[in-house]
């Protein structure tokens, strides 16, 4: 059974329970043991880097190492924890210099970078770990009738260079998930757009049109829900709906679920066991459809 | 061998020399030296009385060996080898050594060690000239013939040049029909005529009037005596020397007799297969025998055997009046010998499905440039008219987007250099055939360079063709318009355009043709970091590359358009026949030679050798050994420097040569203190001792001076002979690394001279004692710097003691 | 937007900006606006425009680029540096302007909570204590201690420093 350490960020375990939830009971269903790490910090994601890169660059790379002492992998859920952390791995690996700097500050805690370990995504590890078969194998709900929006949000994807989750601009791990899942999904335009999650308290108009402007392209092409990837994406379409509603009197319905809650669905989990209350926008309708 | 006896003949400058150096002291001096049987002082030996001087002592035999001390040493030897060599000496039995840029004007404050400098510099003179042997001319036979590789129009233009030169010329092309990119164009800029309108009529083949260029298929060319065509083939080996080339081609089949195709199209008629046409930029299709338009060359047919059926079909065979068709034609193989090889393959364009955001593979209606071309063509087709490929409907806004994987770190970081104009020409051709079309361009830049190109932006505006200054990022289609929208910024108005379009022309960017790096393998030619052939020297000889024999033209170097590319195939035949109009190739035998007892077959030099010059060949004993070819080698003495078991000599650089230079140059200190060797390339570094000199920059008498032919010859072991001999200071003064004149001498130099610190080190030599400089002849006062530099240096460290002195 | 006449281009800000981590890559871009048509925020706030930002910078009008709200609009989307043909990081050289921005004291309040936040609790968002004895009802298990004496000490190794809230609610 393959181990990895969970790196949960803050955002997750402070606001989206549903997301961590259905991420660990799928990936228990499936057989990839997760382990809780002492000492995970926040990742440092944009804001963090706003004030200070080199702090920020250097406290993901504390993270990684102690992932490092541990010799595990790190699993990330949140799009933000995984651009942060493996943007600091792979340009830590590539550039020498780089990486002296860093491990100077990083010797006033006793710690190395040495660069023997890989961040991966959530969706990364089911690709990598289990197989597109081997999941559909373990399917016991297909998602047969429900038409899913896919949302890669920002930072599971750019910079694709140090990334390399998928091609940034024909991704197809999330479509074949949901493929996998039973589940159809829909090409909308801009897709790959960004919500304006990180502008919230910021730039509240800019953000609430980003969110609309998914709102309104997903329900064009008809899908019965978004799936995100990520808690700010999921926050700004979710809790933004209803933001949306308010300031432009639209009504859209459209339930947001993370791919890992779609999964859970798909893999039989009770939906009472997934802590759906956390969703603004009810879910009801798409485990109807399930069901 | 006789005797040496050594002439030395001094140059006062008209006596400028004089108020520096004791004449005196240094005629008294080289009296001393034994061998030397003759001593003439004079105001200057290149011309007139001294000259003569000179000639006269070798005619009565007085000398056997001449030392001249002239200014301006590489001008004047030329006159005063040319003389010794008329009189019956050999020309390589002289040494020039330069007091005056040397010696008397960089040390003019310091006489006293001004003269012990000249001095030693005349006894390094006439040590060196003992040691001297002649060295003879070599001829090697040249073969009056020239393949070339490519049909496009470069190609063509340098085989009709060397045809009319009256050389056995052999041009090759890998597709059917001659022509290249200029077949497909449809027009040319800056003159709007037809682009296969390429051929300068042959002075041999009767036309009817004497005009400036004809169209190919009426411009005899196929009629040029002495020129051999040979379509839908292709080279696959290269074996040989320069001048005598043996090419392995290989011919496709065309599946059709080309002395009995008549061209009549009744084949095409009856042929069921049809196929997407690649020519046309698959906007139409074709048959699987065809030909790509009526006015091709050569007028003979050829089948697609992806497409055709052969003999399950065989349909073409029944109807052909003259039974030209063949099925059952083979790919053969043929040899030619040729003296030279053109390479003039020319360029394509990119692959635009790369450049991911512009969804070219993904919409039909988003073409490039030469697609566009195509459909301009009025033989093209849509027989010249601007349709969407989707629908074949009118196209009524066309937007073009510049630098379509051109200027981009992602793909190709250069700019292609002639796809602003191509755009503006095609533009200005589709407003003038629909005024009513919107025609859009957006841009990083305009790039009109060229004669006359400049108007061709002009006339673009006033014909009402919309320029943005901004770069698209994005171009997708919007379903329920109908349309393609290209997004993009105008940079100039800072605002956002949805450009509406139904059909978007990427002007791509232009890349080597297929097949070039499988190329430049065959025949041992490098290529450039972008992957086009690389010229020998982009200044002075684009045309050529470091193989003797073999040349390069046209758009196969860089993008070009057609006065360029003709300018360059003119160029490149006159080059390729330099050496094939003697029907030799004739050259001092100024060049390495390999001791094959001491040969330990390590294979190092065959890889250092830039050229190419040095093979491993067997010997009787089933043992290979290092051979040099004297026809490639260029005499740098790289291998020397490189061979660890001293096994190579460089022929007039012999390092018994070396050694006597380096030990005359160190002795003779009086009060010059401490002694400094600068060891310097004849090409760079050389050079900048001479400008420094020139410019009468001071430094220390105590800095003595030593002419190699490159950086790279110096052995790590003579380095420390240096120090024994007396030097405390070792200076290496080559070219500067990127612009080595022998390739990569000067980085060869570099690195050896960094080992060779380690070794002073085991011997207790302090490793700054040695050092490397790279500078150009402009940079004289670099040289006169580094020269004081060593100077304090060597005089901090304080006298050298070697292991074994007491 | 203010005309400026008669000053020369100050190099020494795009030195700034270049010898600074992110914005090493400022003076690749030739100005071709690929970034701008990248944007989703340029499109809806005409105040923002990572071109003009970039422009700005190279021909050195800190004041403007640093005191300016502008800087603090980018999203972080990465779409300009993924789309851009020279390979700008136009996203990090933001961040590096922001950073220079916060050390004049420029910044919206908000960044004052995000830095609270990290050094009091190591993390960006507080988890109240409420919300962590939740955890057991939906069967996760308990939050695992933070590294906070660790992060403190590499903040003030590499010079974080808390931005203060000003006046004017940015």
């Amino acid at each position: 059974m393959k181990r990895y350490a969970i790196f949960l960020g803050c955002t997750i375990p402070a606001r989206q329970p549903n997301y961590e939830v259905s991420a660990r009971k799928t990936l228990e269903k499936l057989g990839v043991e997760l382990v809780d790490l002492d000492n995970f910090t926040c990742c440092c994601p944009p804001p963090i880097q706003s004030i200070n890169l080199e702090s920020a660059q250097a406290v993901a790379a504390y993270n990684l190492c102690l992932a490092e002492e541990a010799g595990l992998d790190i699993v990330a859920l949140c799009n933000g924890c995984f651009e942060s952390l493996a943007m600091a791995n792979a340009a830590l690996k590539k550039d020498k210099k780089l990486k002296a700097h860093i491990n100077e500050t990083l010797a006033k805690v006793g710690k190395e970078f040495k660069g023997t370990i890989e961040v991966k995504h959530f969706l990364q590890v089911l690709m990598d770990e289990i197989g597109l078969e081997k999941i559909r194998e373990k399917v016991v709900k297909p998602l047969s009738s429900l038409k899913v929006a896919p949302f890669y949000g920002c930072h599971s994807l750019r910079p694709s260079k140090l990334l390399q989750l998928d091609d940034p601009e024909r991704p197809t791990i999330f479509e074949n998930l949901l493929d996998a899942l039973g589940a159809e999904s829909v090409e909308y335009r801009d897709k790959l757009k960004c919500c304006g999650g990180l502008l919230k308290g910021i730039s509240d108009e800019t953000a609430l049109s980003l969110a609309r402007d998914k709102l309104v392209k997903t329900s064009k092409a008809g899908a019965d829900c978004i799936s995100t990837l990520c808690p700010f994406c999921f926050v700004a379409l979710d809790i933004g709906q209803l933001q949306v509603k308010a300031k432009f009197k639209e009504v859209y319905d459209m339930p947001i679920l993370h791919f890992s809650e779609l999964l859970a669905l798909a893999l039989g989990v009770d939906p009472e066991e997934l802590a759906l209350r956390s969703h603004k926008v009810k879910a009801d309708k798409v485990i109807e459809k399930i069901a | 061998m006789e005797q040496p006896k050594v002439g030395v003949f001094l140059s006062d400058c008209g006596k400028q020399l004089s108020e520096v150096l004791d004449f005196a002291a240094l005629t008294s001096f080289v009296k001393t030296v034994p061998n030397v049987t003759l001593i003439v002082r004079g105001s200057e030996f290149w011309r007139g009385k001294g000259l003569q001087s000179i000639i006269d002592a070798v005619k009565d035999k007085k000398v056997n060996r001449v030392v001249v001390a002239e200014s301006l040493t590489k001008i004047s030897d030329v006159n005063i080898a040319q003389a010794v060599e008329n009189a019956g000496l050999n020309s390589y039995l002289v040494e020039m050594i330069d007091l005056k840029d040397h010696c008397a004007w960089p040390h003019q404050k310091t006489p006293k060690e001004a003269t012990e400098k000249a001095k030693a510099m005349l006894l390094a003179a006439i040590e060196r000239a003992k040691l001297l042997e002649p060295i003879e001319k070599i001829e090697f036979p040249a073969l009056k013939s020239a393949l070339i590789i490519g049909g496009g129009i470069a190609g063509m233009q340098t085989a009709v040049d060397l045809a009319d030169l009256g050389f056995d010329v052999n041009l090759i092309e890998k597709a059917p029909f001659l022509g290249g990119l200029s077949a497909r164009v449809g027009r040319f800029f800056p003159t709007d005529d037809c682009a296969i309108c390429i051929q300068p009529p042959s002075s041999d083949v009767k036309t009817i009037t004497h005009t400036s260029r004809k169209c190919v298929y009426r411009s005899g060319f196929s009629e040029i005596p002495n020129l051999n065509i040979l379509t839908n083939s292709k080279v696959v080996a290269v074996e040989g020397v320069p001048g005598n080339y043996k090419v392995t081609i290989e011919k496709k089949p065309r599946y059709v007799d080309a002395d009995k195709c008549v061209a009549c199209d009744k084949c095409v008629s009856v042929c069921p297969v049809e196929t997407l046409d690649g020519y046309n930029a698959n906007l139409s299709k074709r048959k699987a025998i065809y030909i790509n338009v009526p006015t091709v060359h050569p007028q003979v047919y050829v089948i697609d055997e992806d497409a055709c059926k052969f003999h399950d079909c065989a349909k073409c065979v029944e109807v052909c009046p003259t039974d030209a068709i063949d099925l059952d034609q083979k790919t053969e193989q043929a040899t030619l010998n040729v003296g030279s090889i053109v390479v003039a393959t020319g360029f394509k364009e990119f692959d635009s499905s790369n450049i991911k955001e512009y969804h070219y593979d993904n919409y039909p209606d988003i073409i490039t440039n030469l697609e566009l071309a195509r459909m301009i063509d009025g033989f093209g087709p849509t027989g010249g008219a601007i349709i969407r490929p989707s629908n074949g409907k009118p196209a009524k806004k066309i937007v073009f987007i510049q630098c379509a994987g051109s200027r981009d770190r992602r793909y190709n970081p250069y700019c292609s250099g002639i796809c602003c104009m191509i755009s503006l020409k095609n533009a200005s051709l589709i407003k003038e055939a629909n005024p009513d079309a919107e025609v859009s361009i957006c841009y990083i830049d305009i790039r009109t360079t060229g004669r006359e190109h400049e108007y061709y932006y002009e006339r673009a505006r006033e014909m009402g063709i919309k320029f943005v200054k901004g770069r698209p990022t994005e171009v997708y289609a919007d379903e329920e318009k109908g349309k393609l929208i290209v997004d993009v910024e105008d940079a100039l108005l800072k605002r956002f355009l949805d450009l509406e379009a139904d059909l978007v022309v990427l002007a791509a960017a232009m890349v080597p043709a297929e097949g070039t790096a499988e190329l430049a393998e065959i025949l041992g030619v490098d290529l450039e970091a972008d992957g086009f052939f690389k010229e020998y020297n982009a200044k002075l000889r684009p045309t050529e590359t470091k193989q003797k024999g073999i040349f390069l033209c046209g758009g196969a170097t860089f993008p070009k358009d057609a006065p360029t590319a003709s300018l360059h195939a003119h160029s490149a035949a006159m080059k390729a026949t330099k050496f094939l109009t003697r029907g030799k190739i004739v050259k001092d035998q100024r060049t390495a030679v390999i001791n094959e007892d001491y040969c330990g077959d390590c294979e190092f030099c065959p890889v250092t050798c830039p050229y190419g010059a040095i093979s491993l060949v067997p010997t009787t004993e089933d043992h290979f050994v290092a051979r040099v070819n004297d026809l490639l080698c260029e005499g740098c003495g790289v291998c020397v420097g490189t061979c660890p078991l001293n096994a190579i000599e460089l022929r007039h650089s012999r390092p018994n040569q070396m050694e006597a230079q380096i030990n005359a140059l160190m002795s003779v200190n009086g009060t010059s203190k401490p002694l400094v060797l600068a060891i310097c390339c004849q090409e760079c570094g050389h050079t900048a001792v001479d400008s420094s000199g020139m410019a009468k920059m001071q430094y220390p008498a105590n800095v003595r001076v030593m002419k190699v032919p490159c950086a790279g010859i110096v052995r790590v072991n003579q380095i420390l002979e240096a120090f024994k001999a007396g030097a405390q200071g070792v200076m290496i003064v080559g070219c500067k690394t990127d612009g080595c004149h022998y390739e990569d001498g000067s980085d060869k130099a570099e690195k050896k001279m960094d080992f060779a610190k380690v070794l002073m080190k085991e011997y207790g030599i302090e490793p700054e004692r040695l050092e490397t400089f790279n500078m150009v002849y402009i940079e004289g006062n670099q040289f006169a710097e580094a020269a004081q530099m060593m100077t304090e240096r060597v005089t901090k460290l304080g006298p050298l003691t070697l292991m074994g002195d007491s | 937007m203010p005309h400026h006449t008669g000053k020369a281009a100050n190099m020494a800000f795009s030195e700034e900006v270049t010898s600074r981590h992110g914005g090493e890559t400022l003076t690749s871009c030739y100005q071709c606006g690929t970034c701008a048509s990248s944007c989703p925020v340029a499109r809806l706030d005409s105040s923002f425009n990572p071109r003009e930002i970039i422009k700005l910078s190279l021909l050195g009008e800190k004041e403007e680029v640093v005191s300016g709200d502008a800087i603090w609009q980018c999203c972080s989307c990465f779409n300009c540096q993924e789309r851009c043909p020279q390979n700008v990081e136009i996203a990090d050289l933001i961040y590096a302007l922001r950073n220079i921005a916060l050390e004049a004291g420029h910044s919206p309040n908000i960044y004052s909570d995000f830095a609270s936040a990290l050094i009091d609790e190591g993390r960006i968002v507080k988890i109240s204590k409420f919300v962590e004895s939740k955890r057991g009802e939906y069967g996760l298990p308990p939050l695992k201690p933070v590294g906070i004496e660790d992060l403190n000490k590499i903040l003030a190794a590499t010079g974080f420093t808390k931005p203060e809230k000003t006046e004017a609610t940015k």
